[in-house]
C-alpha cells in the first residue's frame, strides 16, 4: 500500500481551510503588519520632526544681555525671567522646559531627564555656541582682529557618502519581526487544533485504527500546518511591501530614502520565512502533541510567541551581524539572517546553514515525536 | 479459515499519586483467547475491568507491555497496515471528523484503504442505501443527529469491506433504536463469515449476540466460554448473576 501521507494532509487541510479560527488566525494575523509599520513609521515622523515650539520656554534667572537676547529671539526661544525660585517652581508645574542660572561666568542649565528637557538641552546647547561665538567676535573686533582670520582657522565638512538610511532600516527590520511574529501567533492554533484538538474531540482514535503508519500521521499534520504558516507568512510580507511603498509616500522621514525591500531581499525574505514558518510549525506540533488537551497545549505554546520575537529584536538592536555560528541558532539565526540580507550583506554559507539547522532539527524533534506517538501517554488524554 | 489470536496480553499503566510517588497497576494481566470466523465474541466485564484497553491493543492503538495479538497468523511488529487494512474499530469514545460531509469521509476511508475509486464509490452508494444515509450524504457531520452519526460510523467501518471487526461499547449512551441500529449490523456482519469482538457492560445484550464471552474483572479473565457454559459452571440464569456468582458479589470497594 502507497503512503498515506498524501490523504493525512488532504484531510488535515480541508479542516484548516474550513474551521473559521484556523483561517482568522492564518489572514487576520497578517492584517496588524500594515497597522505596525505605519504607526511605527508615524511614530518616528513625530520624534523626528518635533516641532521647536514644544521645548522653547526657557526660564533665564539672570538679566539677559542684549546679545542674548537677540540670539534667543533668533532662535524663536520664548524668554521667561524669574528669580531662581520662581522659574523651579514654574518647570515644576512643567511650565517651562528648563531654567538657566549663572554664576559669574558659569551658566547652569537645570532640568531632568525627561525627552522634552534633553531636546530643549540640546537646543540650549546651540543657543550657548552661538552666544560664545558672538562673544569672541565682539572681543576680536574691539582689538581689531578680523574675526573669520581666528575663527575660521580651521574649517570643517562633512561628507556623507550615502543617505543617512537609519529609519529606512529600522523600519524594514521591524516588519521582518512582526512577519516572524505572525507566523508564530498564526502556527499556534493549528496546530493545537490537530493534536490536541483531535484528542479531546474523540477523532484521533479513529484516524489511529486506520492503516497509516504514525510516521505519516505526524508528517501530514506537520505539513498542513507549515504550508498554513507559510501562506501567513507570504500574506505578511506582501503587506510589509504595500505598507512600505505607502509609508515611502506618506511620511517626510524617509524623503530621499529607498525604504522598499531589494528583489533580492525579498527572494531570500521568502526563503527565510519558509525555513522559519517549517521550525515553528514542527515545534508547534511537538508541543501541541505532547499536551493532553486543547487548553494545556496552548499554555505549552504562549511563551513560544516571546521566544520568537525578543532574540531576534535584541540582536537587531545590538547590530548583531551573522556568523555561521549565529546561523545554527534557533530564532535568533532567522532575524539575525534577514538583517544581513536587508543590510545588502548576502552571506550564501549563512542562508544555507539556517536552511539545514532548520531541517536538521525540525527532523530530530519530528522523529522524537513519531516515536511518542505509540505511548498511551500522548495519545489519550485520560 | 481466519483467526485472531490473542496470546497473554498485559498492558500496565503508571498512576502517579504525587510528583514523586508512582504506583504501577496492570489493567490487562495476561490475556489470551482465539476468535475464528463468523464468531461474536463478547468481552464482558464492569467498568474498569480493562476491556478497553485490551481491545485497544487488539486494534493495534495501544502497544502490550508483554504478549502479542495476530491475525491470520500476521502480528502488528511486522505488518501493522497490512492486519489494520482488515480491521474494523468503533468504540463509543471514537468520534468523526464535524467538517467533513458523510461521502468526503467515506471517501477519505476508501482513499486510505486503498480502495480503487470506481469500487469507492460503488460501495458509498451500495451503504447509503442500506444505512438509509441518502438524505444526510453530503451533509457536513457535525449537523447530523446521534443517530445519523451512528450510522456513519457503521459505515465508516464497512466502507472498506474489513475480515475483523473490534467494537468497544459502541451502543453505550446510545438510545434504543441507534443501539439496535448497531446489533443488526453485528449479526448482518456474522451472517458474512466476519469475526466480531464486542465488548460491552450490558450482560443482557451480550448474551443475545454472542456466540462466547470472556468475562474479565480487574484486568484478568475470570470466566470464559458460551453463555449456557458460563450460566451452567455458576449454576445461574443469566450471564449478570453468573458474573456476580464470580467475583462474589457486589463489592462497594475501588
Amino acid at each position: 500500500m502507497k503512503s498515506n501521507l498524501w490523504n493525512i494532509l488532504k484531510k488535515e487541510l480541508r479542516e484548516l481551510f474550513r474551521d473559521k479560527k484556523s483561517l482568522a488566525m492564518m489572514l487576520i494575523i497578517p492584517i496588524f503588519i500594515p497597522l505596525i509599520v505605519l504607526g511605527m513609521s508615524a511614530l518616528f515622523e513625530a520624534q523626528a520632526n518635533k516641532d521647536v515650539e514644544e521645548y522653547n520656554k526657557i526660564g533665564f534667572a539672570y538679566e539677559m544681555t542684549d546679545i542674548e537676547k537677540e540670539i534667543a529671539n533668533s532662535m524663536n526661544i520664548e524668554i521667561i525671567n524669574g528669580t531662581e525660585e520662581e522659574l523651579k517652581q514654574k518647570y515644576e508645574n512643567s511650565e517651562i522646559d528648563l531654567y538657566i542660572t549663572k554664576d559669574g561666568n558659569k551658566y547652569i542649565i537645570n532640568s531632568d531627564a525627561s525627552d522634552t528637557s534633553t531636546y530643549a538641552k540640546e537646543y540650549m546647547g546651540a543657543y550657548f555656541d552661538a552666544y560664545k561665538q558672538a562673544l569672541q567676535q565682539q572681543y576680536l573686533q574691539e582689538n581689531n582682529i578680523e574675526p573669520s582670520e581666528i575663527l575660521n582657522i580651521i574649517t570643517v565638512e562633512e561628507n556623507v557618502f550615502e543617505e543617512d538610511n537609519f529609519f529606512a532600516s529600522y523600519i524594514k527590520n521591524y516588519a521582518f519581526l512582526f512577519i516572524i511574529m505572525a507566523i508564530t501567533v498564526s502556527a499556534t492554533y493549528p496546530s493545537t487544533d490537530t493534536t490536541a484538538g483531535e484528542k479531546e474531540r474523540g477523532t484521533l482514535e479513529t484516524l489511529l485504527t486506520f492503516p497509516i503508519k504514525s510516521r505519516d500521521i505526524i508528517i501530514g499534520k506537520f505539513l498542513g500546518v507549515s504550508l498554513s504558516s507559510i501562506i501567513t507568512g507570504l500574506i505578511s510580507l506582501v503587506l510589509a511591501i504595500v505598507s512600505l511603498v505607502v509609508a515611502q509616500d506618506a511620511f517626510s522621514i524617509y524623503e530621499g530614502m529607498d525604504i522598499m525591500f531589494t528583489p533580492i531581499s525579498i527572494v531570500f525574505a521568502i526563503v527565510v520565512i519558509i525555513a522559519y514558518s517549517i521550525f515553528i510549525s514542527g515545534l508547534c506540533i511537538s508541543v501541541a502533541s505532547t499536551s493532553k488537551t486543547f487548553k494545556e497545549a496552548q499554555s505549552a505554546l504562549t511563551p513560544l510567541t516571546f521566544i520568537s520575537f525578543f532574540p531576534g529584536m535584541i540582536a537587531f538592536m545590538m547590530g548583531v551581524v551573522g556568523t555561521p555560528l549565529i546561523s545554527i541558532i534557533p530564532f535568533l539565526n532567522y532575524t539575525v539572517t534577514f538583517t544581513d540580507i536587508n543590510a545588502g550583506n548576502v552571506d550564501l554559507l549563512n542562508i544555507f546553514l539556517m536552511f539545514v539547522s532548520t531541517i536538521v532539527y525540525i527532523a530530530i524533534v519530528l522523529a522524537y515525536i513519531i516515536k511518542q506517538y505509540k505511548s498511551e501517554k500522548v495519545l489519550f488524554s485520560k | 479459515m481466519h483467526m485472531v489470536k490473542v496470546d497473554n496480553l498485559k498492558k500496565k499503566f503508571v498512576k502517579y499519586k504525587n510528583k514523586k510517588e508512582k504506583e504501577e497497576f496492570y489493567a490487562n494481566n495476561g490475556i489470551s483467547f482465539e476468535a475464528k470466523d463468523g464468531e461474536i465474541i463478547g468481552i464482558l466485564g464492569p467498568n474498569g475491568a480493562g476491556k478497553t484497553t485490551l481491545l485497544r491493543m487488539i486494534a493495534g492503538i495501544l502497544e502490550p507491555t508483554e504478549g502479542t495479538v495476530s491475525f491470520d497468523n500476521l502480528n502488528y511488529k511486522n505488518n501493522e497496515i497490512e492486519i489494520k487494512k482488515n480491521l474494523a474499530y468503533l468504540s463509543g469514545n471514537t468520534k468523526l471528523y464535524d467538517t467533513l460531509s458523510t461521502y468526503e469521509l467515506l471517501r477519505m476511508c476508501t482513499d486510505i484503504y486503498g480502495v480503487p475509486k470506481d469500487v469507492a464509490e460503488k460501495r458509498i452508494k451500495e451503504l447509503s442505501k442500506i444505512l438509509n444515509m441518502d438524505s444526510f450524504l453530503y451533509n457536513k457531520i457535525g449537523n447530523l443527529s446521534t443517530g445519523q452519526t451512528q450510522r456513519v460510523n457503521i459505515a465508516r467501518c464497512l466502507v472498506h469491506n474489513p475480515k475483523y471487526y473490534i467494537l468497544d461499547e459502541a451502543t453505550t449512551g446510545l438510545d434504543i433504536i441507534s443501539s439496535q441500529i448497531i446489533l443488526d449490523f453485528i449479526k448482518q456482519e456474522k451472517q458474512k463469515g466476519k469475526t466480531i469482538l464486542y465488548s460491552t457492560h450490558y450482560m443482557e445484550e451480550a448474551e443475545n449476540i454472542c456466540d462466547r464471552v470472556i468475562m474479565i474483572n480487574k484486568g484478568a479473565v475470570i470466566n470464559s466460554g458460551t453463555p449456557d457454559k458460563i450460566k451452567e459452571d455458576t449454576k445461574t440464569t443469566n450471564l449478570r448473576d453468573a458474573f456476580f456468582a464470580m467475583i462474589g458479589g457486589v463489592s462497594y470497594e475501588e
